[in-house]
């Protein structure tokens, strides 16, 4: 049989798109090669414990996504965010409240409201922009295209300009600077700066001080605030495979896909690991963006095409460790009942410049970020009193590293994030039963993302928008007849958002390619 | 003390034009001593006088120096693979010991350049052009299995040209060549290859061979020409020559897509009248998709060949349609054989093809320091401005 779409990769924006496609109709075949969907939203057990293997809390999860979808079994909750201080001074950030942990506002309270407050108002502005294709460069082409997209940078205009005359000269003025001389702007290098530092540069290949940092803290706060899954994170892509079949949609796990077939310039089907091949009208391809240029052959692309995937930054940077403590840990200085937020070891947007510093090099931050989630916290009753999972990110862990990601080296890791949790929670690593690191080699070799990068693809001004995957591939197509990118590699980028899936597929529909 | 940096201790870097492997040989033989930078190599201009020069191409044998040529190797197990993805036209159909004529383009389906595409065995490929390729070639052949390398200074050659080349060349001990139809390529000697081939649209070869075989080579050609006439040109008679014959110059009748900034100052194979050439139905290569739009869309442009009215120089000249600007002219030569003014000239559609009736160029000319406007009739030619049956009869004629 011939399927209306395949698409390759079971992520959750792989998910999202055969959802998308499936309820509009179309028969739908998704292809993984994992033997589990979800990609790097995948909840995973260690020692026994469930636990986010990769991502943990969602930032910006599109609301849209969830309700086109009739996701109504997801529930969402917010989480506090800690970020701690060497002094035991940590600050507590609930949406644009800073106090202290005994709930007594911050001195820098009003500040960071203000700071969050603009930013908030900001990523609304830039929201229209992520939830549809970016706008395309071309010079004749499509005619209604250009009409909508003109429309819609022309709908941006007049929100910009409904925002008044000093937002929108703070708009235009922040967009592309960085978010270390923003925060400083008004606030101390300490634990408030840090945090929105780290939220600003999580994933990426930059520092603070990295230019348009500004615009990826934005994109981050374009959501309701970090939150947590309920039932963990992979209750959400379990959801969307849900979602999927109920609309007649298959998912094949455990079957990776060697080649897209390309007939007289139409992607026409797939062929898996194992020898078999998949007939469809149309591929949506959610992995990174050269990777899938090479399923479909080199010989169909354009060389300045190729040259430009070629050319896109795939460093990751981001590693995560998984814990299982026999035990509830202390922070000093931390009310238990704070346990259960997202807690950030950030102390200073300096601090966070200066872990990146190594990754330059080659080498791992020695004094890393760290974000920390324990499930358990946030769900009591899930967890055993003997087993506590911790979910830790980490950054900085160069995919590049100097003397390659070695056991040794991944042991190295793991000793720094105790060591720096150590500092913070004394004995906690005593407490500490199992463990794992996945570096961003591991990530690689796990989910195929290209430099086990967090977005599939450095998130940055020169790759976003019509720029992202590369300029010449606007609306999610991919250069051959019916064959769409629908991942993190593509507008608006990773994070757990389902944007890059419901938007590729939306267009899909438009281009009525599988009709 | 020693003063480390006084002239005399100061390395001197050779600067100005790289001599070719010929050009011992050929300065001597310079009474004009008229020389201008190809690509870096010193290149005649002329050797003594163009219309001399000229009618040696149409009457005797000639001899030019193509050694600044960029010269590129393609070589590996994809090679046809790669030609094709480089090119518009179907290398399929270009054997082993074969030459092609080919264009390839950028991503919008504007041309990059020209040039002739040597098939010097199966899985190996010379490409010879005017415009510096090799980045180029590097990124069309990221991912297939061949080695690319730049063989500017790796090979020299020769083209002998003219009604007596096929007799200068027999009586040069290269007779056996006799058989070659136009396009045929051979390996004649070790290290030494022909082929029927050359930028005049007359009868002519072109040698192609390794540097050290430069000298015994030319001696030979030198001392087999004398019976024929054989002499040395330059550029200048030799872009007559090619006028008449309809082919074109990069830079001069279009712009290589990758040397213009602009937009819409390149221009596709269909609107420099290589149409014929483009094989929209083998698989994709570069630019395929924007040429299938251009294809539906028509030509923006026509590049055409023009014969204008009296003996004015036209280059660059004005060309209206009644009151309506419609385009440039590009190279223009005075025929001395055919004796007429001709020209190629970019046109904006529709003119040129389907509307051709009431052209005229706007030609400037000065005398004495006087400039005079001329407005001369043109006429579409349509075909070759020239046909030589010689050219191309095999064997050919002894003349
Ligand atoms: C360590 C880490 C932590 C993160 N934490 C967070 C977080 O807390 N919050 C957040 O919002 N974002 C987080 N991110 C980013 C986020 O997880 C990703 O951006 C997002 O999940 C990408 O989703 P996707 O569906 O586009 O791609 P993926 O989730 O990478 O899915 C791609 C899928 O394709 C499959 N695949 C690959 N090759 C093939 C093939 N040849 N054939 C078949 N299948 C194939 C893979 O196995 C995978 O399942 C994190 C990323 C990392 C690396």
């Amino acid at each position: 049989m011939t399927y209306d779409a395949i698409v390759i990769g079971a992520g959750h924006n792989g998910l999202t798109a055969a959802a998308t496609l499936a309820r509009k109709g179309a028969r739908v075949c998704v292809v993984e090669k994992n033997a589990k969907p979800g990609g790097m939203a995948l909840s995973g057990t260690l020692d026994g414990v469930e636990m986010p293997r990769m991502a943990h809390l969602v930032y910006n999860l599109n609301p849209r996504v969830l309700s086109e979808l009739g996701l109504s079994n997801v529930n969402l909750k917010p989480l506090k965010t800690v970020s701690l201080s060497p002094d035991g001074n940590h600050v507590v950030l609930d949406g644009n409240r800073a106090t202290r942990v005994d709930g007594t506002p911050h001195p820098e309270a009003t500040a960071y409201a203000a700071r969050y407050d603009d930013l908030k108002r900001f990523s609304a502005l830039l929201a229209p922009l992520a939830e549809r294709s970016a706008p395309g460069v071309s010079f004749g082409g499509r005619k209604l295209d250009k009409f909508s997209e003109l429309m819609a940078a022309a709908r941006i205009g007049l929100k910009l300009k409904l925002l008044g005359r000093r937002n929108m000269r703070e708009f235009l003025r922040i967009l592309l600077s960085n978010v270390h001389d923003y925060t400083l702007d008004e606030l101390s290098d300490g634990p408030i700066a840090g945090a929105m530092a780290a939220d600003a540069v999580k994933g990426s290949w930059s520092g603070p001080r990295s230019p348009g940092s500004v615009l990826s803290l934005m994109y981050r706060m374009s959501g309701s605030g970090p939150a947590h899954v309920m039932g963990g994170i992979g209750k959400l892509t379990e959801a969307l495979a849900e979602a999927a079949q109920s609309q007649a949609a298959e998912i094949r796990s455990g079957a990776g896909v060697a080649r897209i077939f390309v007939a007289e310039d139409r992607a026409v089907g797939v062929l898996l690991d194992d020898g078999s091949e998949l007939r469809a009208r149309t591929v949506l391809s959610s992995i990174g963006a050269l990777q899938s240029l090479k399923l479909a052959g080199v010989e169909h692309f354009d060389a300045e095409t190729v040259t430009r995937l070629r050319n896109i930054r795939t460093k990751g940077t981001a590693a995560k460790i998984n814990l299982v403590l026999g035990g509830v840990p202390t922070f000093s200085g931390l009310p238990s009942d704070l346990l259960g937020a997202r807690i950030v070891i950030a102390p200073g947007s300096t601090y966070v410049e200066h872990a990146f510093n190594p990754a330059k090099y080659g080498e791992m931050s020695e004094a890393p970020v760290l974000e920390i989630v324990m499930p358990g916290q946030i769900e009591p009753g899930t967890t055993q009193p003997d087993r506590h999972g911790m979910s830790i990110l980490f950054h900085y862990a160069p995919h590049d590293l100097e003397g390659g990601w070695t056991d040794a080296a991944h042991a190295r890791l793991l000793d720094i994030t105790l060591a720096t949790l150590d500092a913070y929670a004394p004995g906690l690593r005593q407490l500490v039963v199992a463990s794992e690191v996945l570096s961003p080699a591991r990530i690689e070799a796990e989910t195929g993302a290209p430099g086990g990068h967090w977005h599939h693809g450095e998130w940055s001004t020169d790759q976003m928008l019509t720029t992202r995957p590369a300029s010449g591939l606007a609306h999610y197509r991919f250069a051959v007849r019916g064959l769409y990118l629908c991942g993190a590699a593509t507008h608006p980028g990773g994070d757990v958002t389902g944007l890059p899936g419901r938007n590729a597929a939306l267009q899909l529909l438009k281009d009525g390619a599988c009709a | 003390m020693t003063r480390p940096n006084t002239p005399d201790t100061l390395v001197s870097v050779k600067i100005g034009m790289i001599d070719t492997p010929f050009q011992p040989m050929l300065e001597p033989l310079s009474e004009s001593q008229a020389w201008y930078s190809w690509a870096g190599y010193k290149s005649a201009t002329s050797f003594r006088n163009v219309d001399l020069e000229y009618f040696a191409i149409r009457n005797q044998a000639t001899v030019f120096d193509i050694s600044p040529m960029c010269k590129y190797r393609i070589n590996g197990p994809d090679a046809l693979r790669v030609m094709d993805r480089l090119v518009v036209r179907d290398m399929k159909k270009v054997r082993a010991g074969r030459v092609a004529y080919v264009m390839w383009c950028d991503e919008d389906g504007m041309v990059i350049d020209d040039g002739t595409a040597f098939r010097f065995a199966e899985d190996e490929y010379v490409l010879f052009c005017q415009e510096r390729t090799y980045k180029w070639l590097c990124e069309i052949a990221w991912g297939f299995d061949v080695t690319v390398q730049d063989w500017q200074s790796a090979l020299c050659g020769l083209a002998v040209q003219g009604p007596c080349a096929f007799s200068v060349l027999k009586d040069a001990g290269f007779a056996s060549i006799e058989d070659m139809k136009p396009f045929d390529l051979r390996q004649v000697e070790p290290g030494l290859w022909i082929s029927r081939t050359g930028y005049t649209g007359d009868l002519g070869y072109e040698i192609v061979t390794f540097p050290d075989h430069a000298p015994p080579l030319w001696h030979r050609l030198r001392e087999a020409g004398q019976r024929w006439g054989l002499i040395p040109i330059g550029y200048e008679a030799l872009d007559i020559a090619r006028i008449e014959a309809g082919f074109l110059a990069p830079g001069r009748d279009f712009q290589p897509s990758h040397k213009v900034s602009r937009l819409h100052r390149g221009r596709t194979p269909f609107e420099l009248g290589f149409g014929w050439m483009v094989d929209l139905s083998t698989g994709h290569f570069n630019g395929r998709r924007a040429l299938l739009e251009h294809a539906a869309k028509g030509p923006r442009y026509n590049l055409v060949r023009l014969d204008i009215e009296g003996d004015a120089p036209a280059g660059n000249a004005y060309v209206y349609a009644g009151k309506s600007f419609a385009g440039h002219v590009r190279s223009a030569a005075w025929s001395p054989t055919f004796k007429r003014n001709i020209a190629l000239a970019d046109l904006k559609a529709p003119w040129g093809k389907s509307r051709k009736k009431g052209l005229w160029a706007e030609i400037y000319v000065e005398q004495e320091g006087v400039w005079q406007k001329r407005n001369a009739r043109t006429r579409v030619v349509e075909g070759p401005f020239m046909n030589i049956p010689r050219a191309r009869m095999t064997p050919p004629q002894a003349y």
